[in-house]
């Protein structure tokens, strides 16, 4: 049984407006993402899967949404696995990243999101108020839902992800195209706690989200000198995802085929 | 007998008043740490005279580590552990006593605001230390760290490291690498020393670079609350990485902010809460009360429930006239006492569920009597009976048995506001035994 490195690209027609990240601009870079991915899985002897393909329609089911499907499409596609790591499609790792699965302690892993506080806490506050009855989460807790590790142990966690999905179904499109506070983030943040799911935080290095707030995000690629997995999220004037391209490009060349 | 100390760096420079835009952000800063040492029976020991008046050799950032032990020993002072704060740092009013969370290590906080400079500083002090490998994630801001005596050899050491090379210490902080002062060395020698370090507590307890991390806003989508989310959310707000001479202005806005907190005048301060007396309401929905009720001196407020009166006395700072019923005689002449000081309450005697009649003119109603969900459905239903607009505050929401969560489902009430404490607070019953609430302490309803 091997562990799994499980990424979501699915390529959909329409704007980003229309269909929001996974739109035809949005992931052209994402193929840095599985190829690096995939180099790092043969030299950890992990197996990659990459969902290129809705489970269900968007429109009835958002895509971001759909990971929490992984269990059932790893057993529907008869692969065996041990630990599954979910990696967002704007990651890519460094060569050396040390196998995360042995750091897990086989529990619900993720890495604290350091980003824009005010984006955090007035997406934790507003479904805290209209999906949680009032429930407060640690903020200083809250992760990145763009790096999960987990396990068998974790599948029922993930059911009940779906099934508050399903049922707040019409709510939460409504409140993701009011606030812009999210998708499955937040909500999946609160579940872990409601839920009373035992985790482990990994620190900053393994999931290097919002690297220009901390100036890492330069030429010289300072940021590969740093940590082990990057994440090319809230870049500023990333017209048309043109920069996020840029930066994915130029690291996997860096990193994978030099 | 052996304290808990802060060692506070307010030393005062007159040579760089300019570049720091004067020294008045110093002073707002102190009078928060007096009040939460005052609180919590920690000895306040400001540093504010140098050792070595040149400064220029021997920084004050380089002073507080390397002479804190012996300034402390000179003074007489018998610590037992010592938080070292650099002047920069405000604490919140009702900040927990962080040397509780220790575990008796040296404890810090990760600093991973601008990683960009502590890459170039780690790397520039690198060959200084002989190329050590340093392990990056423990890299700690030495802004706010706690250590105590096993901590002295170690420091002892860090002095005679400094002292025996102060020429290389200066050319390397002043000319060569220019990222820092102390610090990037202090997280060497510590390391190299096999030093223990706790970098466990949440970072709410060195909220630093504030603009940085967008906390200087509030949440403009729900509007509820203005207060910014770093005094909402943090513990201690270090005005740090941001222009030096804006300093005073930026922290002055955040002094009067909070200000009234830390007056022992302030009706907060002057109430019991919660956590001391569980039949009571929190300070946390004592200061939300105050916040949401801010204007509304045309609304009139009734309260069944008065208890001992610390909620009775702030819904008179909010409203025109309170009307307080309470069951117990006992417990009326509490009520009466706290609020001896205005005028705006009538006090009743009465069992709000026999002979009660609901006053007329009545806008706000704090439902806090009867905590059975039957109870609390006839409330609502009455009060609701009287004015549809009725304002309904509910205490105990988040109490383990949802009784009054129930009656409020149960009642089709929507709710307005979620105030107080949150779940996983804890207060302890009359019978001795903890409670731990699951979701918010209470709820305003109707608002």
């Amino acid at each position: 049984m091997k562990n799994i490195v499980f990424i979501v690209d699915i390529t959909l027609k329409g704007s980003q407006r229309e269909v929001g990240r996974w739109a035809e601009t949005r992931s052209d870079p994402y193929v840095f993402c599985t190829k690096a991915w995939q180099k790092w899985c043969d030299k950890n002897d992990c197996e990659l899967f990459v969902l290129d393909e809705e489970v269900l329609p968007h429109s009835q089911m958002p895509v971001s949404w759909q990971r929490y499907y992984v269990f059932d499409l790893l057993e529907a596609n008869g692969i065996e696995y041990d630990q599954i790591m979910y990696v967002d499609a704007d990651t890519i790792p460094h060569p050396d990243c040390p196998n995360v699965f042995e750091m897990s302690d086989r529990k619900f892993c993720f890495v604290h999101n350091e980003g824009s506080y005010d984006w955090i806490l007035r997406s934790i506050e507003n479904y805290s108020k209209y999906f949680f009855d009032g429930y407060m989460i640690p903020w200083t807790d809250y992760f990145d839902s763009g790096m999960l590790i987990f396990n068998k142990e974790h599948k029922d966690f993930f059911q009940k992800i779906l099934e508050f999905f399903h049922i707040n179904r019409e709510n939460l499109l409504g409140a993701e195209s009011k606030w812009h506070a999210g998708t499955d983030q937040t909500p999946v943040n609160f579940l872990t706690h409601i839920l009373d799911v035992d985790y482990k935080r990994l620190p900053y290095e393994y999931n290097m989200c919002d690297m220009v707030r901390k100036e890492l995000l330069t030429d010289d690629l300072l940021f590969t000198k740093w940590g082990w997995i990057y994440q090319y999220n809230s870049i500023p004037n990333n017209k048309d995802d043109k920069l996020t391209f840029y930066w994915m490009e130029k690291t996997y060349k860096h990193l994978w085929e030099n | 007998m052996k304290k808990n100390v802060v060692f506070w760096v307010g030393v005062k420079n007159e040579k760089y008043s300019e570049k720091y835009g004067g020294w008045d952000w110093m002073d707002i800063a102190r009078k928060t740490w007096e009040y939460w040492c005052k609180k919590h029976d920690v000895i306040f020991f400001p540093f504010e005279k140098p050792i070595e008046n040149d400064l220029t050799r021997f920084r004050i950032n380089w002073q507080k580590a390397i002479f804190c032990f012996d300034i402390l020993d000179d003074a007489g002072i018998d610590y037992d552990q010592i938080y070292l704060v650099d002047g920069m740092n405000m604490i919140k009013w009702d900040a927990p006593n962080v040397f509780e969370m220790t575990d008796n290590k040296f404890t810090a906080w990760r600093d991973t605001d601008n990683l960009n400079w502590t890459h170039k500083s780690i790397v520039g002090y690198n060959d200084f230390f002989g190329g050590y490998e340093f392990d990056k994630q423990k890299y700690f801001s030495s802004g706010l760290i706690i250590f105590n005596e096993q901590h002295k050899e170690v420091f002892q050491s860090f002095k005679k490291l400094y002292c025996d090379n102060v020429d290389k210490f200066v050319e390397l902080q002043d000319k060569t690498v220019r990222k820092g002062t102390e610090q990037t060395p202090l997280n060497y020698h510590l390391q190299m020393n096999g030093v223990d370090i706790n970098l466990d507590l949440p970072f709410s307890y060195k909220l630093t670079h504030i603009h940085r991390k967008d906390m200087f806003h509030y949440n403009w989508q729900l509007e509820e609350d203005k207060t910014p989310f770093f005094i909402k959310y943090g513990h201690v707000w270090g005005f740090s990485g941001l222009p030096k001479d804006q300093r005073t202005e930026v922290m002055n806005y955040a002094w009067q902010l909070v200000k009234d907190n830390y007056d022992e005048n302030h009706i907060l301060n002057r109430l019991v809460h919660k956590d001391e007396w569980c039949k009571t309401t929190s300070r946390k929905f004592k200061e939300d009360i105050l916040r949401i009720f801010s204007d509304s001196k045309n609304l009139n407020c009734l309260e069944i429930g008065s208890c001992r009166g610390d909620s009775t006395r702030v819904f008179a700072e909010c409203f025109n006239k309170v009307y307080a019923f309470e069951q117990s005689d006992e417990n009326l002449e509490y009520v009466k006492e706290k609020c001896s000081d205005v005028d705006n309450v009538e006090y009743n005697q009465s069992d709000v569920y026999k002979n009660f009649e609901i006053p007329n003119g009545i806008d706000v109603v704090f439902v806090d009597a009867g905590h059975s969900t039957d109870l609390v459905k006839y409330d609502i239903k009455r009060f609701l009976e009287k004015n549809p607009k009725m304002i309904l505050i509910f205490d105990d929401y988040g109490q383990a048995d949802q009784s009054i969560k129930k009656a409020i489902e149960d009642s089709s009430l929507p709710i307005s506001r979620h105030i107080g404490e949150y779940n996983g607070f804890t207060c302890t019953n009359l019978s001795g035994k903890e409670i731990t609430f699951v979701t918010r302490e209470g709820v305003i309803c109707n608002l």
